[in-house]
């Protein structure tokens, strides 16, 4: 009898126990989940898609850390595989600083004023953004290389990037992929419609071979940055 | 003794008898009429946050492992040539943004308006292309390094509405937005204060704050993506 009794009291405590864990978590959750309340499902969607592409690509990036790590242990001494990889690490870093010309698939968009109004630099930087927003590996505007600190300001009539005046027709390249660069130049109310409406005169031509030029040495100033390791 | 049994038998049955009855309330209470496959995503979202937040932490240890050993194969070695090398590389990450670096220069707070007025609600909050003003005057006027939010900005750098948050370099910001320019802070400063569209947004109660900093340290820009492809499909012609 007594042993029941004590039995029955664990059981009952047990089954106490799981259920305030159940409650703790559900409620817990339940909090994580409200912050999502005011959002409609396509944007939680579209959020989760990003998200999952995001970890992918860390994951990837891991992998090919990892690989690096082991055969930089596998081959300490070997001073070749080193110099190697060190020189293939400075490429890639004069890539995304725009020091090195490249060639690649992409588009070849030039446009021009055809109505009244002029091409102004507002115009070309909405173009410029829209394709930033695609993955876009490299870009210019009549060769001028668009990098990190690049400029594109009003000069009179005409517009002047990296300190250089440009004249039209402004010939925007681009390297990355051409279909979904097109088709966010040509979202519904997006960049073109409206440059139709300025009566512009825009031609998209998809190449393979897209060649961008560097920028010169000398732009890139980096005089006033500290390197803080 | 018999008694003090009883009592804890009986408080334990009334606190069962609660938490079974708030636990029935409350997943009867989120399930009906809420759409429950907006709910499956969002759980699924949270987990992949998560595991991206997880990710991000392994990348750091794996990538400050890296340059440990680069690091210490610069020392031990008198190798001439990877010394030059090691060099190189430091001056073009430097340049290509991919370096954590300090100097002066100036912050600007950007937060929407606290309430919206009689105009139309988009007047009141900022938007992608507010920014996008902000950083070009940065640039005409001699920055030498931004950052939006901490995330380095660099050729392809573009801020993207989403909502009532922004995305840069592919991670999402809610507001304020905080954007640090290393250059010459009072000209930095200057050119912020007199622009015409810091001024119209100013006009709606958005609140923009600019400060000169004597130190301001600027995050390097973290490749999520692996190198293969980055470079997929390029290649690199010899001038």
């Amino acid at each position: 009898m007594k042993l029941f009794k004590s039995i029955s009291l664990a059981v009952v405590c047990l089954i106490l126990g799981v259920m305030m864990a159940w409650q703790f978590s559900s409620v817990k959750q339940n909090q994580v989940l409200a912050q999502y309340e005011k959002k409609n499902i396509n944007e939680i969607f579209d959020e989760l898609l990003i998200e999952k592409n995001n970890n992918e690509n860390l994951k990837l990036r891991l992998q090919e850390l990892q690989l690096e790590v082991d055969t930089f242990k596998a081959g300490e001494t070997d001073v070749q595989e080193n110099i190697k990889a060190l020189e293939e690490a400075v490429l890639l870093a004069r890539i995304k600083a725009g020091l090195e010309t490249i060639k690649g698939p992409g588009l070849i968009i030039t446009i021009e004023a055809g109505g009244i109004k002029t091409v102004e630099d507002r115009h070309i930087e909405e173009l410029i953004n829209e394709l930033k927003a695609t993955d876009v590996q490299a870009v210019s505007i009549n060769d001028e290389r668009i990098v990190g600190m690049s400029e594109i300001r009003k000069a009179g009539d005409y517009i002047m990037v990296n300190g250089n005046q440009l004249v039209p027709p402004y010939t925007i390249k681009a390297i990355g992929d051409p279909d979904n660069m097109e088709r966010s130049l040509r979202l519904m109310a997006g960049v073109l419609e409206k440059f139709q409406y300025y009566e512009f005169i825009v031609n998209i031509k998809k190449e393979e071979n897209v060649i961008i030029p560097a920028i010169r040495e000398e732009y890139i100033k980096i005089d006033k940055l500290t390197p803080v390791r | 003794m018999r008694k003090g049994y009883r009592t804890v038998m009986f408080i334990g049955f009334v606190l069962f008898g609660i938490l079974i009855n708030v636990q029935l309330r409350s997943t009867l209470a989120s399930n009906p009429n809420a759409d429950t496959s907006a709910k499956e995503y969002a759980i699924e979202l949270e987990k992949e946050r998560n595991e991206g937040k997880r990710l991000m932490e392994q990348l750091a240890v794996k990538e400050a492992e890296l340059e440990q050993l680069w690091q210490n194969l610069g020392t031990n070695s008198n190798n001439q040539e990877i010394n030059e090398l090691l060099r190189k590389r430091d001056f073009e990450y430097l340049r290509a943004g991919l370096t954590t670096v300090s100097g002066r220069g100036i912050v600007i707070t950007m937060e929407d308006a606290p309430a919206k007025g009689e105009l139309d609600v988009n007047e009141y909050i900022i938007h992608d292309g507010n920014i996008n003003d902000v950083l070009e005057a940065l640039k005409e006027n001699g920055a030498q390094a931004i950052s939006i939010n901490g995330e380095r900005v660099v050729f392809n750098t573009k801020p993207v509405c989403a909502g009532p948050t922004i995305i840069v370099n592919e991670n999402r910001y809610p507001p304020p937005y905080v954007i640090e320019a290393i250059g010459d802070p009072d000209v930095l400063y200057d050119a912020i204060e007199t622009l015409p569209q810091v001024a119209f947004m100013r006009l709606t109660d958005i609140r923009i704050q600019t400060e000169k900093k004597e130190e301001i340290i600027i995050n390097r820009y973290r490749t999520y993506s692996s190198t293969e492809s980055q470079l997929k499909g390029i290649e690199v012609i010899e001038k």
